[in-house]
């Protein structure tokens, strides 16, 4: 099954949406709590002092999860560097899509980006699937300048949706990728993006501003441009 | 034997003990995972960061001044000790890739109380480094300053303790307070000062073999090619070689350790013996031994400025300011998890160990780095402390290469190194009697103070953890 990690800056009081749980309600999930040090610490130290009101936290999120009609497990990682973390578990969890919290209600709206090198295909199975048979509508976003055959792209995208029962609107833009995505997001409640897209990639592994500022128009799923094989998954 | 640790100190404070799995990327606990995150050119900044900054700008005065250009041989024979020690200290690290370093493996090769002296004494060693460090900075300051045209009344000295102590509270502070990533400051200051030196010594090397003449001021060549003159310079310089085993402090974030360990360890002492000695012969060559003597530590300025006339002394002066500082905050850094090390094992109250939420710091330890280091920084004292700084230091790395032998005496189960010292017990018995050997060609009085400190952490053991055992325990 489709599996996609959260990552949570746990001790932060970082938490997930409610909004999110429920989308997040037909895949797996496994919430990746971290705490980033300085350099000057040892994680290890870190560990030591805050493991388990680290723990604590990560379990009162699985009961929501529960609670909310999904189910997550969840791994906790003391680390000087957030990025390489993120990677490393989503590779071992075979993480199909990252997704960051946001301030959301209810889930009716999907806003999914095309824009830029992703592989389409991969982010049109994954959107099939968290949608399942729920009332959710997406608008397909491709934005940049155009290229040859880039109007057949979402085309061809849109139809098969609708061939998985799902209600879709097309955009296009040639403005550029992130301003175009930013002034489509006010009529949706989550984004769903590629990882290969560069200018979008900031909102996931960018620094603390531009992760906020991510945070700030409502959780974003980043598909990953590839996965490991089943037998590097754990 | 148990190989759990056992026993608890005065305060019935037990060590922290976990079963861990360790991988290339991380290291797996019960509960949570602590990420890798250095990788084998972090490793060799620590190890080369730390060296680079004592041995170069300073000691060329100090050294030139007793022996002349026999010093060059007195940097080549710290630097093939620091090489004996690198090798065990490699084969250690990779068995077991922890936060403490020569400690963790001296406590576990050897007992507890070896253990506590040496976890204790690298906390002080590296106080006397770091305060030594400090001590050149001050010199190296109160030299720029006189390059921009502000000239110091009657106390120069005052001055120099002045900088030292104030630049001492500020590392202090900043790394309390400071959580940008200093890491990557650290690397680009290693490159910055490598590559300023090396383009020193191209320049000093065409001098001193004939090409180029800069005009280097005449003096009576004194050079004293003697093993015991050359010995005890060794003894004095071996400070310039602290650097390597605080790779070792940071095994346990190290990014596959089995591979990043020994090349960052051993790298980063080749190079730095290299640049050590090729220095020496340049500023040897340029300044004879009188000319050394009277410049004293910041004779590396005056050598800058014979070959390249003023902008050759500010070049020296940038980089003998930002090599000092450096080493200091590689220090530093190298001494709170050297206390975290023994708190852990609860050879220390466990507070000391403690970090704060606000800025994830671990504010005790890195006070109780720096608290020592501004007294000693002001006693100005340069030799002296560079000294006990090797002594202690020394003491450490005979006891590792002892500890290595020991462990494979003992075969125990989770002895596993992924790097093996090649030639069974010659090279770490060797390693063990040059580290104390070395020793013997000290100042007595820095001999002295070195003996008290190693006897006041011993009665510490005896007085707050005589129960407690972590031989063999991993």
């Amino acid at each position: 099954m489709t599996r996609v990690l959260v990552p949570v800056e746990v001790l932060a009081g970082k938490t997930v949406s409610p909004g999110l749980m429920q989308l997040l309600g037909t895949v797996d999930v496994t919430v990746l709590g971290y705490h980033v040090l300085p350099e000057q610490t040892p994680p290890d130290q870190a560990r030591l002092q805050y493991e388990e009101r680290a723990t604590a936290a990560l379990e009162d999120l699985g009961q929501e999860f529960r609670t909310a009609g999904g189910a997550a497990d969840h791994r906790l990682v003391f680390t000087h560097d957030r990025e390489q973390t993120v990677d490393r578990i989503a590779d071992e969890v075979g993480a199909r899509a990252l997704a960051i919290s946001g301030v959301t209600g209810d889930i009716d709206s999907l806003l999914v980006s095309l824009s830029g090198d992703v592989a389409v295909d991969r982010i049109l199975d994954f959107v099939i699937e968290v949608i399942g048979d729920r009332e959710i509508g997406v608008t397909l976003l491709l934005a940049g300048q155009p290229e040859a055959g880039s109007d057949g792209r979402l085309d061809t995208a849109a139809s098969q949706l609708r061939e998985a029962g799902i209600d879709v609107e097309t955009s296009v833009s040639t403005g550029s990728p992130f301003e175009s995505l930013m002034d489509s997001v006010p009529n949706h409640d989550a984004i769903v993006m590629g990882e290969s897209a560069p200018s979008l990639r900031s909102l996931v592994f960018g620094d603390e501003s531009e992760r906020v500022a991510a945070a700030s128009v409502g959780p974003v799923l980043v598909v990953r441009s590839d996965e490991p094989s089943d037998d590097e998954a754990v | 034997m148990s190989s759990e640790p056992t026993g608890t100190n005065i305060e019935g404070t037990a060590p922290d003990a976990e079963h861990v799995v360790e991988t290339d990327e991380a290291t797996i606990t019960d509960d949570a995972e602590l990420e890798r995150t250095i990788g084998l050119s972090g490793g060799l900044a620590i190890g080369i960061g730390t060296m680079i900054g004592a041995g170069i700008f300073v000691f060329p005065g100090l050294a030139g001044a007793e022996v002349g250009a026999a010093a060059a041989a007195s940097f080549g024979v710290g630097g093939v000790i620091a090489l004996l020690v690198a090798l065990p200290t490699s084969e250690l690290a990779t068995a077991m890739p922890k936060s403490g370093g020569g400690y963790y493996f001296i406590s576990r090769g050897l007992g507890t109380l070896a253990g506590t002296v040496i976890g204790l004494s690298l906390w002080l060693g590296l106080v006397f480094a770091t305060a030594f460090y400090l001590v050149g900075l001050g010199f190296y300051a109160l030299d720029g300053l006189a390059l921009v045209g502000i000239t110091v009344g009657s106390s120069p000295e005052t001055i120099v303790s002045g900088i030292a102590v104030v630049a001492g509270i500020g590392f202090t502070v900043l790394n309390v307070t400071g959580t940008e990533n200093a890491a990557k400051l650290q690397n680009g200051i290693v490159a910055l000062l490598l590559s300023m030196l090396l383009a020193f010594l191209a320049f000093g090397m065409a001098d001193a073999l004939g090409f180029v003449d800069a005009g280097t001021p005449p003096g009576e060549a004194r050079d004293v090619w003697a093993i015991g003159p050359i010995m005890s310079v060794a003894a004095l310089v071996f400070t310039s070689y602290l650097g390597f085993a605080q790779v070792a402090t940071v095994a346990g974030e190290m990014k596959s350790p089995g591979r990043n360990l020994p090349l960052a360890m051993i790298g980063s002492v080749v190079i730095v013996t290299a640049m050590y000695v090729l220095t020496i012969f340049v500023a040897t060559s340029v300044f004879t031994q009188d000319a050394l003597a009277a410049a004293g530590e910041t004779a590396m300025v005056e050598i800058g400025r014979a070959l390249l006339g003023t902008p050759g002394a500010l070049v020296i002066i940038v980089g003998g300011l930002l090599a000092t500082m450096s080493s200091a905050n590689a220090s530093i850094l190298s001494t709170s998890r050297a206390i975290y090390g023994v708190s852990k094992d609860a050879l220390l109250p466990r507070w000391a160990s403690r970090i704060n939420l606000k800025y994830g710091t671990p504010h005790v330890a890195l006070g109780m780095a720096g608290g020592p280091v501004i007294v000693l920084a002001a006693t100005r004292q340069v030799q002296l402390l560079a000294e006990v700084a090797s002594f202690l230091h020394l003491i450490m790395y005979g006891l590792m290469c002892v500890a290595l032998v020991a462990i494979r005496r003992d075969e125990p189960d989770w002895y596993d190194p992924d790097f093996t010292v090649p030639g069974g017990p010659v090279i770490p018995v060797i390693g063990a009697v040059a580290s104390f050997g070395l020793i013997a060609f000290m100042d007595p009085f820095s001999i002295v103070v070195g003996i008290g400190v190693i006897g006041a952490t011993a009665g510490w053991y005896f007085y707050y953890a005589r129960d407690i055992r972590l031989k063999g325990a991993l």
